[in-house]
């Protein structure tokens, strides 16, 4: 393979970055950065010193905060929400109502509200989560009006006349009614106050969110938002994580909820309607979708940009939408658009030599697979030997419409071999593959692995207990480098919790350096190092091919499903491809594959099973099938046009 | 009894020009996947054109049919030249790119439209002169006037001329194969621009009818009626599966029955959390809308 050129990373005031202070700087962990920062720009605006433009920056703020989370839930997540303004509201409403009837401190009232418009966020979720993103679209939207009607509607909140006389925060011995309200009349005013908290929220949901995207969360989410199918069955939840994605947005909702409401004075339905939520869309789509510094810098343009306007009030909304047109159709991406990819994504990891690396695998996957063993054995289910079956179909079938594409299918796979399935285009071969991996639900029939029926688990679950699987057409996440493709297919091993991944802890961080580790490991195994910090779609078809193996390794799995490897690939890359599937089966996985290029198939399989029109007409060793008269007749042809054959196949 | 007989009456009769605004998201959504959030507008757009033309260019001198006539003509040949418009300037250098940034380029088109609305004919209110007679004709305790037949008559027909042009046709046939794969379709020869162009022909066509009745009905209209009405036609196509011609119809209906029968049997305050109540709930047990097909991903 040819190496690959180097990539250069595009970073913003990279020169700074090269000075002393900068390599200081890019030393210190993001949340300490984000507080100095924070601390200079809370120090600076209140030096100026114009009231009206600390308002401003402190609305700037609030609404960065909102596009923090709808960020989380768009952005990272890919589920498109035109009803977030939902969660501003009940976060406000919930601090306003505290606040205002309970006397309580606004401090103490934010953790009520994010807890508050968590929950909202599980309530919207958990019932949309089966839904396609267009839908989603207008059940989120139905959700943002029904809460607005809601509390309009609600005396206790006020009706349409809303919550006034909601109280400034306050710390024992100070509040904020007790500084001046204008510049003219102190240095410090009450806008800069507000301006000091807005900061110090804005830091925190600024750090919250930075860690989600880095952790092993934002990862799966943006697996599921390339391509949900694809994430679930390399082990990803999807559907926990996107009930995730809902909670957290909606806490970031509540947080910015409860600060508008302390700093509004008085709030009313009106300042919650679609209109809102539009704004907060068009925010992190200027900025750039899933891309911090884009929500902030998107939160500047979206609050400054009509203040600008001012001047010609009457006109203002006229050219904003006209300028949002223009930005759509020249710079799509946004602003600031998010980069997921990294030159040296392994830069400060330790080495592994080549030769040793082999071996070091090998090594692993055995302690793993002992461990696994030895818990399983425990747990009661039976453990299968090397030569033992280890996935065992029984008399499955699958059904559409009228079409019996799966008719009665039974074999057994024993731990260690390479097993083939050959066939006819529409034999029913990837059938097969979807109802062991849980993609699809088989009509009748047993499926049982590892001594443990699969038949009917998620897709995720499948691929925890071991069992990995490729594409018959490739399906890595396009928008990920080739390192966090790997990385995901890991994400069914890790063990740290959510809360662990919002602080940072060491625990979690270690974690990460492991599954980094770990997914090079992989990459070197199939001979894609070079390549780790490319995007996916970068790489020619065989090494997306390659990246596919290695992330269906990633987690150690017991077997693997390789659907049509060999598709598109040149004779080279098929000769490397051979090397690659016995390593695996030298690692001890199981492998079976589908392929229509028959020396490649009759070369590395242990043994064949083959499939017309849904049913097994041959199972046996390479030799027999060769010979087998209704193989030669249904698939091969007969000797003398065996090559025609085997040309129109592979084609 | 009798107020139920008038409750139906006067949702059949909402219903009918949710529906028409549906087909309109309905047509466009099915060939290129996007929520033509200006819809809306558009046919805020052709009210005012009707207005204006009935109000000042004095055509109501002609007699009753052609005016009519002319005051509905007009209007949609306005919102059809405007949705190719806006479709040639803001979406079609999009098409290839991402479904959001054409979203949002929707919501900006919206904006527009309504603001454009807003500096032509102004922030007030206006009101449709009564050019149809309000009398009627009694079933049972129930009321229904001429106007009320004549409006959802027509929507009926323009509802059933769509199916007829989409199911018959060969420009229809090509729509629906757009619906499925673009690139077969190019494949297969169709000119696939032409085919877009067509659907927001259809949808504007559809967007002005829909604004004049419900302005002849309505009498009062405002600039920024276009958002409600949106969303309650956009609701509606949803609910009966967006892509789905009879599906947007009976989803105009569903809403409009659903709308009726809250404002009269609980209050008008709560008519939007039934609508979307109920879509949430439809959604829940029929991910596809009442009428979609569910469609199987191929791996």
């Amino acid at each position: 393979m040819q190496a690959a050129p180097p990539v250069r990373e595009r970073v913003a005031f990279g020169w700074l970055r090269d000075t002393r202070l900068g390599q200081v700087w890019t030393r210190l962990p993001f949340w300490l950065r984000t507080m100095l920062l924070g601390l200079v720009a809370a120090l600076v605006l209140p030096a100026y010193g114009d009231d009206y433009w600390t308002r401003v920056a402190v609305g700037a703020a609030g609404f960065a905060i909102l596009g923090l989370g709808l960020n989380i839930v768009a952005g990272y997540a890919g589920l498109l929400d035109l009803g977030y303004a939902a969660f501003f509201a009940i976060g406000a409403y919930t601090a306003a109502i505290l606040m205002v009837n309970f006397h309580w401190n606004f401090f103490l009232t934010l953790p009520v509200a994010v807890t508050v418009t968590g929950l909202a966020g599980a309530i919207l979720g958990y019932p949309t989560l089966r839904l396609r993103s267009d839908y989603l679209a207008i059940v989120t939207l139905g959700f943002g009006e029904m809460t607005r009607v809601a509390i309009t509607n609600c005396d206790y909140c006020g009706g349409p006349n809303g919550i006034i006389n909601i109280p400034f925060p306050s710390v024992p011995g100070f509040t904020v009614d007790d500084l001046p309200a204008t510049v003219a009349q102190g240095f410090f005013t009450q806008q800069d106050a507000f301006w000091v908290i807005s900061i110090f929220l804005l830091a925190i949901a600024l750090i919250f969110a930075y860690h989600l995207a880095h952790s092993r969360i934002g990862r799966g989410w943006v697996a599921l938002r390339e391509d949900e199918f694809a994430a679930e069955a390399v082990g990803v939840p999807t559907l926990r994580l996107k009930l995730l994605a809902y909670v957290m947005g909606g806490m970031w909702g509540g947080l910015a909820g409860a600060f508008f409401a302390t700093r509004i004075y008085a709030i009313d339905p009106t300042s919650f309607t679609f209109a809102t939520s539009v704004q907060v869309l068009i925010l992190i789509v200027l900025g750039g979708l899933g891309s911090l510094p884009g929500v902030l810098i998107g939160a500047v343009v979206t609050v400054v940009g009509p203040e600008l306007l001012r001047p010609v009030a009457d006109q203002r909304i006229l050219i904003y939408a006209i300028a949002l047109i223009l930005m759509m159709l020249f710079r799509p991406q946004g602003i600031w658009p998010a980069v997921r990819r990294k030159p040296k994504p392994f830069y400060g990891l330790e080495e592994d030599e080549p030769d040793k690396l082999a071996a070091r695998i090998l090594r692993e996957h055995q302690e793993q697979e002992a461990r696994e063993d030895k818990k399983h054995e425990g747990a009661g289910h039976k453990v299968a030997a090397v030569g033992e079956p280890i996935l065992v179909v029984e008399g499955l079938s699958q059904q559409f419409g009228g079409v019996k594409a799966v008719d009665n299918v039974s074999f057994e796979v024993l731990r260690g071999e390479i097993f083939s399935i050959i066939g006819p285009n529409g034999a029913g071969k990837t059938t097969v593959f979807n109802c062991l991996t849980g993609v699809q639900r088989p009509r009748s029939g047993k499926v049982v692995f590892n001594g443990r029926s699969i038949r009917g688990l998620p897709a995720h679950q499948v691929a925890a207990r071991g069992l990995g699987r490729t594409f018959q057409g490739i399906r890595l996440f396009r928008q990920m480098a080739v390192f966090e493709n790997v990385m995901v297919g890991i994400y069914g091993k890790h063990r740290t919790m959510t809360w662990q991944a919002l602080l940072h802890t060491p625990g979690e961080r270690a974690e990460e350096q492991r599954t980094l580790q770990e997914a090079r490991r992989w990459l070197q195994f199939v001979g894609m190092e070079s390549a780790s910090g490319k995007l996916a779609t970068e790489l020619s078809y065989a090494d997306q091919r390659r990246v596919e193996i290695a992330r269906a390794l990633a987690s150690h799995p017991r077997l693997v499903l390789l659907d049509e490897p060999a598709a598109g690939m040149n004779p080279t890359e098929k000769q490397e491809l051979v090397t690659v599937i016995t390593r695996i089966r030298d690692l001890g996985v199981t492998v079976v594959l589908i392929d229509h290029d028959m020396s490649l198939v009759m070369r590395v399989s242990d043994r064949i099973m083959v499939l017309d029109l849904g049913r097994v007409i041959a199972l046996g060793k390479p030799a027999q099938i060769r010979e087998n008269p209704r193989v030669i007749e249904g698939y091969l042809g007969r000797d003398d046009d065996e090559e025609d054959a085997i040309g129109a196949a592979g084609a | 009894m009798g107020p139920f007989l008038q409750y139906t009456i006067n949702g059949l009769t909402v219903g009918s020009f949710y529906a028409l605004v549906a087909l309109g998201y309905t047509i466009v959504y099915g060939i290129i996947r996007l929520i033509n959030f200006a819809q809306g507008d558009l046919t805020v757009v052709g009210m005012f054109l009707g207005w204006s033309l009935l109000t000042q260019f004095g055509i109501r001198l002609l007699p009753l049919p052609v005016a009519l006539f002319l005051a509905f003509l007009i209007p949609m040949l306005g919102t059809a030249v405007t949705n190719v418009v806006i479709l040639q300037l803001a979406y079609k250098p999009l098409l290839k790119r991402s479904l959001l940034a054409i979203l949002i380029t929707a919501l900006g088109a919206s904006l527009v439209l309504q603001n454009v609305v807003r500096l032509i004919f102004g922030p007030q209110i206006q009101a449709y002169p009564d050019i149809v007679p309000l009398n009627g004709f009694g079933i049972g305790p129930a009321h229904v006037s001429y106007l009320q037949v004549v409006l959802f008559a027509a929507s009926i027909l323009l509802m059933l001329a769509l199916y007829l042009f989409t199911q018959g046709t060969p420009v229809g046939t090509a729509m629906r194969a757009l619906a499925v794969d673009h690139d077969a379709a190019r494949l297969m020869g169709i000119n696939v621009d032409r085919v877009i162009q067509i659907a927001f022909v259809v949808g504007g066509l559809l967007a002005a009818a829909s604004g004049v009745m419900l302005g002849i009905y309505y009498i009062q209209i405002q600039f920024n009626n276009g958002f409600l009405l949106g969303l309650r036609a956009f609701t509606a196509a949803v609910l009966g599966g967006i892509g789905n011609i009879p599906g947007a119809m009976a989803g105009g209906m569903i809403i409009g029955l659903l709308e009726s029968y809250t404002a009269g049997y609980i209050s008008s305050k709560w008519q939007d959390v039934v609508v979307f109540g109920v879509l949430i709930l439809v959604l829940v047990i029929r991910p596809m809308g009442l009428f979609g097909e569910r469609v199987a991903e191929r791996m």
